[in-house]
């Protein structure tokens, strides 16, 4: 018998307001508010807009000021400054946190990425510090499970073939998985389907046809 | 328990271990020779027991107290602990999974200490014998059952002040119960004071689980009722530290 297959979801209701003691951005979209499902949604904001207040309050790492929200998988919530000890290498990192088939599947893919697992985390450069992250993050996503990513600028430090190499991933594995990604328009050419912009303290939600496809354009909405 | 995994892995890369373990094991054999031993060598036996517990509390509290600390400040600055609790993972069960992994390196060390006295410091009498084997376990329960809350408040202090203060406090705790209410008690005899005798109350007493000097005077294992009241005094403390532990342990690091 297969099992249920449940989908990840996102749902931010009207009236949200996130922040810390006063509100940086809040939902006031009409209708049912803003929900997100399965596949890749990129969140994009100036600084200090509400991009990592948003991810955290998600994971729920912090309350909403007001509003509710309701984040439905298994969340997992990589921060921008997350380290881990700077003598182990990643190869042990890995191996802590992933199961034996996936943690081989993390080797090859650290290889194409050029990432030396052998190599203490403290003496990695700040792109394969990311990587490392990446990784982890990535393989943990379950088999035919429902996993909700919320990652807080992944791509920061990481060169172009790499990001790239984690979008392609990404695409072809979206079953079953819903990837929020924070970061900022700087790589005009690249396709955007899904954003969840933050601008003038307002969370709007723009995808499918209305969606703007080239992040260069998407510079334009925001303030 | 990726967070126990993360830590022990750690651990073990750090090298330090191999220190300790120097220290628990080589320390007792060697130190007792730098007795008078020559002119009775009967002093051999004893001061071996006396180097392996000693050793024990010191590596204990100079370098597991200090790891817990730094473990607790470091999964909360580094992000891990927010990782772990948007998964699903809660702080009380982080803070376990980090306080366990200490665990795992402190009772090897117990066990040396125990290996030592049985093997190294063995009296041949076999009804002394039996009586060390059973101080030697007495003693061991009532040492696990003092250091192992004060190294879950090593990795809760830490993780919402910093490893100094984390390990700081469990150091001045273990030192005082120690040896600063033997102080406060010489004072309580020589003045009638009641905001003293009330603080000599509620003082920890670790002193009560050193059992040092009943295996180097061989004074025998502790009364079944005498030790099973300092296992339920010390369960108490154990109970009120950890309660305490799991209102401070903060995953997250302070917005």
């Amino acid at each position: 018998m297969n099992p249920p297959t449940v989908k990840p979801r996102i749902h931010l209701a009207r009236g949200l307001s996130i922040g810390y003691g006063e509100s940086l951005a809040s939902i006031e979209s009409d209708g049912d508010g803003i929900v997100l499902e399965g596949g890749t949604h990129y969140l994009l904001a100036r600084n200090g807009r509400g991009k990592t207040t948003l991810l955290k309050t998600l994971a729920g790492v912090l309350n909403p000021l007001e509003g509710d929200y309701s984040c439905e998988g298994r969340c997992q919530y990589l921060s921008e400054d997350l380290t881990f000890d700077r003598e182990l290498p990643a190869k042990v990192i890995f191996e802590a946190f992933l199961k034996k088939g996936k943690c081989a599947e993390a080797f090859d893919l650290a290889q194409t990425l050029e990432l030396d697992v052998k190599k203490p985390y403290g003496q990695l450069s700040t792109g394969n510090k990311r990587k490392v992250a990446l990784l982890v993050a990535d393989f943990s996503v379950q088999d035919r499970g429902h996993d909700v990513l919320l990652l807080d600028e992944p791509f920061t430090g990481l060169d172009t073939f790499s990001r790239e190499v984690f979008q392609k991933r990404w695409n072809h594995n979206q079953d079953g998985v819903l990837r929020l990604v924070s970061c900022h328009p700087d790589f005009d050419s690249m396709e955007v389907n899904s954003s969840v912009l933050i601008s003038d303290g307002k969370i709007t939600h723009m995808a499918g046809d209305e969606s703007t496809q080239c992040w260069g354009e998407l510079k334009t909405h925001l303030n | 328990m990726q967070l126990y995994r993360l830590t022990l892995a750690t651990m073990i890369q750090r090298k330090v271990w191999i220190i300790a373990l120097f220290c628990a094991l080589v320390l007792p054999i060697v130190l007792p020779y730098l007795t008078p031993y020559e002119s009775n060598p009967s002093l051999l036996e004893p001061a071996r027991a006396q180097a392996a517990w000693g050793c024990l509390w010191v590596v204990t509290i100079a370098w597991l107290f200090f790891q817990a600390a730094r473990f607790g400040d470091d999964t909360a600055r580094s992000g891990l602990g927010a990782y772990f609790l948007s998964s699903g993972v809660s702080g009380l069960s982080q803070m376990i999974q980090i306080w366990l992994a200490c665990l795992s390196f402190l009772l090897p060390l117990v066990l040396i200490a125990l290996v030592i006295c049985f093997i190294g410091a063995m009296p041949s009498d076999s009804a002394q014998a039996q009586m060390w084997i059973a101080t030697n376990l007495q003693y061991a329960a009532l040492f696990l059952l003092v250091v192992t809350p004060l190294m879950m408040v090593a990795v809760s202090v830490g993780s919402r002040f910093g490893s100094t203060v984390g390990y700081l406090i469990p150091l001045c705790m273990s030192v005082y119960g120690m040896y600063g209410v033997g102080y406060l008690a010489m004072m309580t005899d020589a003045q009638s004071n009641l905001l003293l005798d009330w603080l000599y109350v509620v003082s920890p007493h670790y002193h009560l689980a050193d059992l040092t000097p009943r295996l180097v005077f061989k004074h025998g294992s502790m009364l079944s009722s005498e030790f099973l009241q300092l296992v339920v005094y010390f369960a108490g403390i154990k109970m009120v530290l950890a309660m305490l532990s799991t209102l401070t342990f903060q995953p997250k690091a302070a917005t």
